[in-house]
């Protein structure tokens, strides 16, 4: 608990966790295109192939499906696998591998196997990567049973969470949103594990609650601020696990403020929000909400190239505080 | 999917709107943002847009109707959508609940029901707030978008906003009627039921509304206990109600607040029966007042309550349970504590109705026991000579209780001779 802590970019806290792992489980290894010699497409694996070798840093060829299939088959028969995708939108070449078996196997034999393997998802807009390379599609994973989704907003809860997806015996996919890895925190030296089903209160307060995750956390708690000013007390809450979801926490809150505002990168029908939203109504804390449950999530069309329509196109802070604030004073 | 259109709120305050004219008529296209409708507030007439764009169907408010935020008054359909499949609400919805037009002549309904209304907007925290606390939506003004009632509009029914004075206060119709009605209020440390008796000798048909009084039965107390902000809170609350003519009604400090409305608003009464009023002289009996609000059990209250009467009534032990009831509410002897120091402090009646009385024209009485030891009958001295006074000999402050029959026929003639006036 008191290992000394230092800053370091959510890039440097992954490939931090990633040095640990390898170094702590022999039968852990590190797949994916171009994260060797060339360090990853954002550059999250860095040295890690001088300082592991080849065999354990290992770039695949251009095939998702291949890479994914290799990886279920190395994970079943008792390795513990790291697939980078370079971006999370190339998974959908792998949806087989990772939909049908991954997360089906210990199911389908019994619990006579497990799969314990984690893709690691470059994910969400706002670099200019345009309509295939800027999707956030975490919703879609973690509507599949079986699978375990996590999505951390900090250099913190990156090194944390994935450390605990991979000393966990199922697949677990975590979502790295690309505007993270050059945002920097503490983060303490040496292992630690973030559990994969907590969310975490980044804001307490009792107007209105705030639900997100990865980039719209930080956001949200940026609409705090403003809120704050306009005498709004947001309370914010970083989701981190999308499967399972920790709707426990989610509850008490609204309970407490009687608000609900669910901020999503993800296209907004039938996405992130719209399940907690539900799930609130269908909870005791509905006889507890004093306003409409709103979502603010992407917009129903592809992400667009252009700066300021990729801006647009998905939820930004004056969304947030501008929907908060209607939501807490009654005009929603 | 049919869309609703709704008479929306267009200012703060605003729990009703006078619908003027619509734009299109039945059956008419209409694109959405187009001016629809417009209605009358207070301050101004608004137009309203089309919220949707397709065909006007269902409309069912007309010209000069009076109506409560958020009611459905007609729809929009997709132009292919068949009108015939009309959704749910649409029946509920051909009839709004009209607020009582402001003449006061419709018949009026006793509002009991604690059951929601269909299309009352309510959020699931107000409906379980409302539940708990036995607060009936349908007399709850919602603040939320379309008339929306918010867990704030539950809370305001209990802790109203200090400087408002704007509570809405308790009210029922205790009977419904043809005819301007009757209002009725009660004295100083009562509450509505106290009329009940007389009520059920009263002979006409008119409709007849009873108030709490702020601090008093079930009207929270608002905010300021001055005479002027209970005399506002009392109007606010006959606007509420419809009230915009009527036969007022008031005993004691209740005939000080009618004297003093109708004072204000000329026109509203068309007549006036004040029994044992106060507000006519300058002292009241403050060894009463104190011994009075004090008395916690049926022991020390008794004497106090003998003093009302002249002799023994019937209706003793009635007004005594009455009257322990509302000390088991710690909120209503605070309340009425409060009033009574702010306009009976020291033995000494803070206000007057003298002046108000001087200008009416509708037919006033005045009703006093000569052996009040409350308010001495003395002070009904030296009125307007348009004033009747009527003194009964042997009766005491409650002239209502101690002289019913003869009380309830000086109310029906005070009323007849007061619609004869106005149809004049």
């Amino acid at each position: 608990m008191d290992a000394p802590v230092r800053e370091l970019t959510f890039a440097q806290a992954i490939q931090d966790a990633l040095a640990i792992a390898l170094k702590e489980d022999e039968r852990v290894f590190l797949m994916g295109e171009d994260i060797g010699v060339y360090g990853g497409a954002f550059q999250v694996t860095g040295d890690l192939v001088e300082r592991f070798g080849e065999e354990r840093v290992m770039d695949t060829p251009i095939s998702e499906l291949g890479a994914a299939g290799v990886a279920v088959g190395a994970a079943l028969t008792g390795t513990r696998p790291i697939l980078e995708f370079q971006f999370s939108d190339f998974s959908m070449l792998a949806m087989e591998q990772i939909v049908n078996q991954a997360a089906k196997l210990r199911y389908m034999l019994g619990g006579a196997v497990s799969v314990p393997l984690v893709f690691r998802m470059p994910t969400g807009s706002g670099l200019g990567g345009a309509a295939q390379h800027s999707q956030s599609l975490e919703a879609w994973f973690a509507h599949v049973p079986g699978l375990k989704v996590v999505e951390p907003s900090t250099p913190h809860d990156a090194k944390g969470l994935l450390l605990a997806a991979v000393a966990d015996p199922d697949p677990v996919l975590i979502f790295e949103h690309k505007l993270l890895y050059k945002m920097s925190g503490p983060v303490p030296e040496g292992p630690y594990t973030v559990p994969l089903d907590k969310a975490e209160i980044r804001r307490s307060g009792g107007d209105v609650t705030i639900v997100a995750s990865a980039i719209m956390s930080l956001r949200a708690l940026e609409a705090a601020k403003v809120l704050a000013e306009q005498e709004v007390d947001a309370e914010v809450i970083d989701l981190r696990a999308l499967r399972p979801l920790d709707m426990a926490t989610i509850k008490s809150s609204v309970k407490k403020t009687t608000r609900l505002l669910c901020v999503y990168e993800g296209v907004k029908t039938l996405g992130l929000g719209a399940e907690i939203s539900a799930a609130i109504a269908e909870s005791e804390a509905f006889d507890y909400l004093d306003a409409p449950t709103i979502r603010l999530g992407g917009a129903e069309s592809p992400i667009p190239y252009s700066p300021g329509l990729e801006k647009a196109a998905v939820p930004q802070v004056a969304d947030i505080v501008e929907a908060a604030a209607k939501l807490a004073r009654g005009r929603i | 999917m049919a869309t609703e259109v709704i008479l929306p709120r267009v200012d703060m305050d605003m729990t009703s709107g006078k619908f003027s004219q619509w734009f299109f008529q039945e059956g008419a296209r209409v694109e959405k943002g187009e001016p629809l409708f417009e209605i009358e507030t207070d301050k101004a007439a608004m137009e309203v847009d089309a919220p949707a764009s397709g065909v006007l169907r269902g409309v069912t408010a007309k010209p000069g109707d009076e109506l409560p935020v958020g009611s459905v008054i007609g729809w929009i359909y997709a132009p292919e959508e068949k009108y015939e499949t009309r959704p749910v609400l649409a029946k509920t919805a051909s009839e709004p609940q009209r607020i009582a037009p402001s003449s006061g002549e419709a018949t009026h309904r006793e509002k009991t029901s604690t059951e929601a209304s269909p299309g009352l907007r309510a959020t699931p925290m107000a409906r379980r707030l409302a539940r708990e606390r036995g607060v009936d939506l349908k007399e709850v003004s919602g603040s939320g978008p379309n008339g929306r009632v918010q867990a704030r509009d539950i809370a305001a029914t209990e802790r109203p906003p200090a400087a408002a004075g704007r509570a809405p206060l308790h009210s029922v119709w205790l009977r419904q009627g043809q005819g301007a009605p009757f209002v009725f209020l009660h004295g100083f440390g009562a509450d509505l039921n106290a009329w009940r008796p007389l009520i059920g000798v009263l002979s006409v048909a008119r409709p007849i509304l009873a108030l709490d009084l702020p601090g008093h039965g079930k009207s929270a107390l608002a905010g300021a206990v001055d005479f002027e902000t209970i005399v506002g809170a009392v109007e606010a609350s006959l606007k509420d109600n419809g009230i915009g003519v009527g036969h007022f009604v008031g005993h004691s400090l209740g005939g000080a607040i009618a004297g003093a409305i109708a004072g204000r608003r000329p026109g509203l009464a068309r007549s006036l029966t004040l029994i044992s009023p106060a507000g006519l002289g300058p002292e009241i009996n403050d060894a009463f007042r104190a011994g009075f609000l004090q008395a916690r059990a049926e022991e020390t209250l008794a004497p106090w309550v003998r003093l009302l009467t002249s002799g023994e009534t019937a209706y003793q032990s009635a007004m005594m349970k009455t009257t322990l009831r509302q000390r088991a509410d710690p909120r209503l002897v605070i309340g009425q504590e409060r009033i009574a120091a702010s306009i009976f402090g020291g033995g000494a009646q803070a206000f007057s109705i003298r002046e108000s009385l001087e200008r009416l024209t509708v037919p006033v009485k005045v009703i006093f026991g000569r052996d009040d030891q409350i308010i001495p009958a003395r002070h009904a001295r030296g009125l307007a000579g348009a004033v009747a006074l009527h003194l009964f000999a042997h009766v005491g402050h409650m002239p209502h209780f101690e002289a019913q029959a003869a009380v309830a026929r000086l109310i029906e003639e005070a009323a007849a001779a007061g619609d004869a006036l106005s149809s004049s």
